[in-house]
């Protein structure tokens, strides 16, 4: 199999980056995205020449590491998967394939197709846990939750903050990211002590990053690798309108 | 930026209402001319002096400002969050084109008002231009100023294509507004998305048929 790779290259985050052209043979159906991007790497090792940065880590569509923007799409041409569980049999013989990375102004490139995403960690850090000591862990059962609370807060304690949703989005919001991150733990009754201060502080801290709003386009759901549902942007709204002005 | 948004949702919400009235009373003009033209006359008669519709009519000048002038601050802040375009970006196999382009099809319809506006409201409320003549009743006769402006065809087809961005808007606008504002019932949201569907239709074939049928009567 054959492909024509169009990669964004880029040296550093204050260098101007450029599409670059490279026809890749003797690539298989069977390889992952990644590993099509690995031989092109060691194509370009044995030529001397600068290899392709660019971030993984399990391979295995749960680390969230290996965000980029294949031919249009977040992660490729299929709805809700991770890149690495992107397959070269999506395309065909002689496709060209254009790899960028995520472009938002909150996640500046630092090389090539890896942006630096640690505005995602400031957010988190403003409320996404819970304050409760540590030690011996406490038996399972002494709060008991309800499956249906328990498996809403589940789909979306599943954000894996690839930023796909952010990628995505037209105005480079983050507010499915942080909607997850804030609904998981307000809908559990550990989280009820800090639930106002969490959605306040995270929805501020998500502003003073530099991310757009939401216009309910729905991209981000269709990208996100664990198919987390906008409602969840409305139910943020709706926590944070109660948080603001009624409590 | 919520707030905004909120603001942007509220006004939106008003202007759905607003365009309910609004379509509802041009209905009038489908009735024969005899009777239309004296109920339109004294409808808009009674509107221009009631103090309840002044002060609505207030709300609603506010309302477009607003809706406009919290779009356009929003719309910079989004422009600056992402500064910079995909060289190949499919977005219309994750998103509606309206979705996408709310602001572009909401300054059309900006400029649509502000013709609109000359084409009625500045010569029945203001006074400006050609003077409006009284019916037999001695109203105001509004319903000649509406005849005549559709009897031109360039007027009437503006009008009408002017009602698919309107009804394009409407039904984005219609169900991200409850969002925005915080209504997260699953279910809920799936009958509202039906609902805007229906509203936008309507609000799209009424308003864009009625020059057509005032043009051919």
């Amino acid at each position: 199999m054959k492909v024509t790779f169009k990669i964004w290259r880029q040296e550093g985050p204050k260098d101007k980056g450029e599409i670059k052209t490279y026809e890749v043979d003797g690539l298989t159906e069977d390889m992952s995205f990644l590993e099509a991007l690995d031989h092109l790497n060691e194509l370009l090792v044995l030529k001397n020449e600068n290899v392709i940065a660019f971030e993984y880590d399990c391979r295995e569509g749960i680390c969230g590491q290996c965000g980029v923007f294949i031919n249009g799409r977040a992660h490729g041409p299929h709805d809700n998967i991770t890149t690495c569980q992107l397959h070269m049999r999506s395309f065909n013989d002689g496709d060209t394939i254009v790899v960028e990375p995520w472009l938002a102004a909150s996640f500046p490139v630092i090389k090539d197709l890896i942006v630096d995403r640690s505005a995602f960690d400031r957010i988190i850090e403003q409320g996404a846990f819970i304050s409760a000591k540590t030690g011996t862990a406490a038996e399972a059962n002494a709060i008991l939750i309800g499956r249906e609370v328990a498996d809403k807060a589940m789909d979306v304690a599943a954000c894996i903050g690839c930023g796909a949703c952010v990628a995505t989005c037209k105005n480079a919001s983050a507010s499915l990211f942080t909607a997850a991150k804030i609904n998981h733990l307000n809908s559990l009754p550990q989280g009820k002590p800090e639930a106002s201060k969490r959605v306040l502080e995270m929805t501020k801290q998500m502003e003073l990053e530099g991310f757009g709003s939401c216009t309910f386009t729905g991209a981000c759901e269709v990208e996100c690798p664990e198919g987390i549902s906008i409602i969840n942007i409305a139910e943020m709204n709706a926590r944070r309108s109660k948080a603001k002005w009624l409590s | 930026m919520f707030l905004k948004k909120s603001i942007i949702a509220l006004t939106g919400l008003f202007l759905c209402l607003f365009l309910i009235v609004h379509l509802s009373a041009n209905c009038i003009l489908l009735l024969p001319e005899t009777i239309a033209r004296d109920l339109y006359n004294s409808y808009s008669t009674t509107l221009r002096e009631s103090t309840i519709i002044k002060v609505i009519a207030y709300v609603l000048y506010l309302s477009i400002i607003l809706h406009v002038f919290y779009a356009l601050l929003i719309t910079l802040k989004n422009r600056k969050a992402k500064p910079q375009k995909y060289v190949i970006n499919k977005s219309n196999e994750n998103s509606s084109w309206t979705s996408q382009n709310m602001g572009l099809i909401g300054v059309i319809i900006l400029l649509f008002i502000i013709v609109h506006l000359a084409n009625f409201w500045a010569r029945i409320k203001l006074g400006i231009g050609e003077e409006v003549g009284l019916d037999a009743m001695g109203n105001k006769d509004v319903y000649e100023v509406t005849h005549t402006l559709f009897q031109n065809i360039y007027f009437v087809i503006f009008y009408t294509l002017i009602s698919i961005p309107l009804a394009l808007h409407l039904h984005h606008g219609l169900k991200s507004a409850f969002k925005t504002l915080g209504f997260y019932h699953k279910k809920g949201l799936t009958i509202l998305a039906k609902i805007a569907l229906f509203y936008a239709i309507v609000m799209g074939f009424g308003f864009g048929i009625i020059p057509f049928i005032v043009y051919f009567k």
